[in-house]
């Protein structure tokens, strides 16, 4: 058994690979413009609407709302903003970490050293999740820098959520992300291309379960909710929501269809089939490219 | 060193792309596998290493089943062109490599100085040439120090000058004990590479053996006048079916050995000899010979 061996070369693979760096920081650049910068600047220097569809509700300020970007509420607000996105960069880094590898042909390279096929997807899977985990970490740290600094400007409170609940933050994101890498590499090793794989991953992430779901729902109901609450996206949107909305201040948030245990529960299956998945195909089938 | 039983490989129902291949290839021989394009070699190669699976029939490779990290421990291979990361330059390659054999990353630079690749160590792959390309596939095959070398047309898409590079480089490699089995299309390189072949056509093993026995006997030309004469007096010495004339040339089928005698023959009996040459087939008649095809030349 060589998988550190394997682990070694696929973290360098990934590591010195720019696609991956691209992805990281668009991500990070989204989550730094869209759920700091842009949400400081508007609260900061714009009035809110004293009527209309985009007025607050009645006694809530923009001064409350700013909370959210200030150290304390962290962990919620990089949850609630970059787990989407996040989810679609990681399944993208998943795809092409096992894609390229039948577009290079460097698969037939890999099947003629020394590990054994699954040894190989083991270590790949195990890179692939250290990058998810990277990606996390970075993710929070800009966030907890960020908000640090915008604190630190407005002079409002910086103090911290509990070790407890950024531990539980770390972890729920690099499920997520984990969940949608792995969902890539097994799409990718199914269709045996990246192309594909991205497309019909994508049109997961952001259009089939949302919309038939969306459509089921406005005509069935609760059952479809039941439904519902077995599929990936729903329990990574359960496990964001067990942290509570990052707008807090405008109200209760919803409360989620089921619970963090049950999202986590749901997640790791899903995590663990992509990967049953992808051994049976990578070990079952001929490599002919 | 290889050896293969029956070996079959069928893709849905209509195509047979290895055929019953019984195939020896013996410990320390550079074994050249020849046949025309779509014989099938490529889909044997790829059984070899484990890459695909046999319909039927099996194959034991440095000792062990195809695929089995303990053979391929020992297996250098490359097959059809050599695939690596475009993004990653030529030591971070075969790093990869060697982090995935769990050989001392202090090999690779004996590796790249073996295929002379040293001074283009740290460009990156997409930037090389398909000379540069095929030689760090020779430095990935060679950083486990491999008893066996499996070579797939390894002077596919080289310019003359790296054919002659790389035929050289193979007959290096073949030196000592270690075995190379090299598959090829082009006849010429097979004849100065190879101790022994083996020939495969629609799949199926048609001759293997040293280049020197596919030729099979030798023959004498001999140029003699009269030719009724002459004919009378070989037929008679050797037989007929061991003689055919063709514009007043004698084709004999006869060890060179007995020019001398065959020479003295018909002088004695007042045919005027005018040449007397011993002949061989070539590589090229043996292979139209046995594949109906003049593929690769």
């Amino acid at each position: 058994m060589n998988i550190l061996g394997v682990l070694q070369g696929e973290f360098l693979k990934l590591r010195k690979r720019p696609a991956v760096w691209v992805c990281i920081a668009i991500l990070l650049l989204l989550l730094l413009a869209f759920g700091y910068l842009l949400s400081w600047i508007i609260f900061t220097y714009t009035q809110p609407a004293s009527a209309g569809p985009n007025a607050l509700p009645r006694g809530v300020t923009y001064k409350e709302l700013k909370q959210s970007l200030y150290p304390f509420h962290f962990i919620r607000n990089t949850l609630n903003g970059g787990t989407q996105l996040g989810g679609v960069l990681a399944l993208i880094i998943g795809v092409l970490s096992q894609g390229s590898e039948y577009g290079w042909g460097t698969i037939k390279t890999a099947f003629t050293q020394r590990p054994r096929r699954v040894e190989w997807l083991a270590g790949k899977l195990i890179s692939v999740a250290l990058t998810t985990l990277l990606m996390t970490l970075l993710l929070l740290g800009v966030a907890a820098l960020t908000s640090f600094v915008l604190a630190s400007i407005d002079g409002a409170d910086r103090s911290w959520p509990d070790a407890a609940t950024i531990l539980k933050g770390l972890l729920g994101a690099w499920l997520i992300y984990t969940f949608w890498a792995l969902f890539g590499v097994a799409l990718a090793t199914l269709f045996r291309q990246s192309a594909m794989a991205i497309g019909l991953g994508l049109a997961y992430a952001l259009v089939i379960e949302a919309l038939i779901f969306g459509l089921l729902g406005q005509f069935v109901g609760d059952p479809v909710r039941r439904v519902q609450q077995w599929f990936p996206l729903a329990n990574a949107q359960y496990l964001v929501q067990s942290f509570g909305s990052a707008t807090r201040d405008l109200g209760p948030p919803p409360k989620p269809y089921a619970d963090a245990t049950h999202a986590v529960t749901m997640l790791l299956i899903y995590c663990a089939a992509f990967v049953l998945v992808s051994a049976v195909s990578l070990q079952r089938r001929d490599v002919t490219s | 060193m290889v050896q293969t039983r029956a070996l079959s490989k069928r893709y849905g129902n209509d195509i047979l792309a290895v055929d019953q291949l019984n195939l020896n290839v013996n410990k320390g021989e550079v074994y050249g596998f020849l046949g025309p394009n779509g014989a099938g070699k490529t889909t044997t190669l790829r059984m070899l290493v484990g890459l695909i699976r046999p319909t039927a029939g099996s194959a034991t490779v440095a000792g062990h089943a195809p695929g089995e990290p303990a053979g391929m421990a020992r297996i250098g291979a490359i097959i059809e062109t050599p695939a690596f990361y475009p993004y990653l330059t030529g030591w971070d390659n075969l790093k990869v490599i060697a982090d995935y054999c769990g050989v001392p990353e202090s090999r690779l630079g004996d590796a790249l100085e073996q295929v002379e690749l040293t001074p283009r160590a740290r460009t990156k792959f997409g930037t090389y040439s398909m000379g540069m390309k095929q030689r760090l596939g020779v430095a990935a095959a060679l950083i486990k120090e491999p008893d066996l070398l499996i070579l797939d047309e390894p002077t596919n898409g080289l310019d003359p000058q790296g054919m002659i590079d790389m035929r050289n480089l193979i007959v290096e490699l073949g030196k000592g004990s270690r075995t190379v089995l090299v598959s090829s299309h082009l006849l010429g390189e097979v004849e100065q590479m190879c101790t022994r072949i083996g020939v495969i056509q629609k799949g199926r093993l048609v001759a293997e053996g040293t280049i020197d026995d596919l030729r099979g006997a030798t023959t004498l030309s001999v140029r003699a006048d009269p030719v009724p004469h002459a004919q009378e007096v070989l037929t008679r010495m050797l037989g007929a079916d061991s003689v055919s004339q063709a514009d007043g040339v004698f084709n004999l089928k006869v060890d060179p050995a007995r020019a001398a005698e065959v020479n003295r023959e018909l002088v004695t009996a007042g045919v005027a000899v005018s040449e007397l040459v011993a002949g061989q087939k070539s590589l090229e008649e043996i292979f139209i010979e046995l594949t109906g095809t003049e593929g690769g030349l």
